[in-house]
């Protein structure tokens, strides 16, 4: 393309031939969600394991390698994203946002169950999980509505179900026991993060 | 009939223009793959589209390599606007 004056006509060609040529169907990068996905997954069965091996409480002191991992590695993967991709639309800045909302708020959470721990002795880390199961699949939900995800919508819908019965069980004082509920935490993560990671995934392949 | 913006009116700016209006951020090498234009070139217009004011550019370091990220302004945008309000009218549209 050449630096010429144009007539009308060719002016609005140039216009809708350069919409046309960025107009893609966002369906973003499922490495991140993989990242969570799986780091959560893995993390839940190790602590699931050597809490039933030894019975020794100190193993949930594993929960915190997935926020330290997560959060370090996610900022460095979006921005690898973002340079290969090499344009940031409306939709990679709205995820990116309501992520960044919905991971801060987790961090506070966090910040609130230690201090509770601390100053009280109370242990109040079950809301954490149904926090995180609330705060994230809505998060997810929203995403998939925004780039017409279904996978993503209903990945946040079985994930949002299993976080009301977890706010349902705290509220009403039944014990999350790590047979039953584990599993079913387990299966959240599968639902929200990797199944729609490999879809996105598969789809961005199928797109280039 | 208003006069069409001169500095939009040009092949290469009013690509660089409709495509910044699309997206909320484009780096050069993203413009030129789209644009089919060589970097000399690229980089001569985003230069006078930045020094009107219509876009921002802001250059970077991704390991060594430099990149240079444009934006379209607020007075990019109104602009972009006008110029097609204009073109609407010379065409009947």
């Amino acid at each position: 393309m050449e630096e010429r004056k144009l007539t009308e006509k060719e002016s609005l060609e140039v216009i809708t031939s350069m919409i046309a040529r960025t107009k893609q169907r966002y369906v973003g990068d499922g490495r991140i969600m993989l990242l969570w996905g799986y780091l959560v997954g893995i993390v839940s069965i190790l602590v699931w394991i050597m809490l039933a091996a030894t019975g020794q409480s100190i193993w949930n002191l594993l929960w915190f390698a997935i926020p330290v991992i997560g959060g370090i590695a996610t900022p460095i993967m979006a921005r690898k994203h973002q340079i290969r991709s090499g344009i940031m639309t409306f939709s990679d800045k709205v995820t990116s946002r309501l992520w960044t909302i919905a991971g801060g708020s987790e961090f506070v959470t966090i910040l609130v169950c230690i201090c509770i721990q601390y100053f009280t002795g109370s242990s109040c880390w079950s809301a954490m999980l149904a926090y995180t199961l609330v705060a994230m699949p809505m998060a997810e939900i929203a995403q998939g509505l925004l780039i017409k995800e279904k996978s993503l919508t209903l990945g946040g819908a079985i994930g949002l179900s299993i976080g009301i019965v977890t706010v349902c069980c705290v509220a009403g004082r039944i014990p999350l026991g790590a047979n039953w509920y584990m599993p079913l935490f387990i299966l959240a993560f599968v639902a929200m993060m990797i199944v729609p990671g490999h879809i996105l995934n598969n789809k961005a392949s199928r797109e280039k | 009939m208003k006069e069409l913006n001169p500095l939009l009116h040009s092949q290469l700016r009013l690509a660089i223009m409709s495509i910044l209006m699309n997206v909320e951020e484009a780096d050069f090498v993203y413009l030129k793959e789209k644009t089919e234009s060589t970097a000399g070139n690229l980089s001569v217009q985003l230069d006078k589209l930045s020094n009107a004011g219509y876009i921002h550019i802001q250059k970077g370091f991704v390991g060594k390599k430099t990149r240079t990220v444009c934006r379209m302004t607020e007075t990019g945008r109104a602009a972009f606007e006008e110029y097609v309000d204009t073109l609407k009218k010379y065409l009947n549209l």
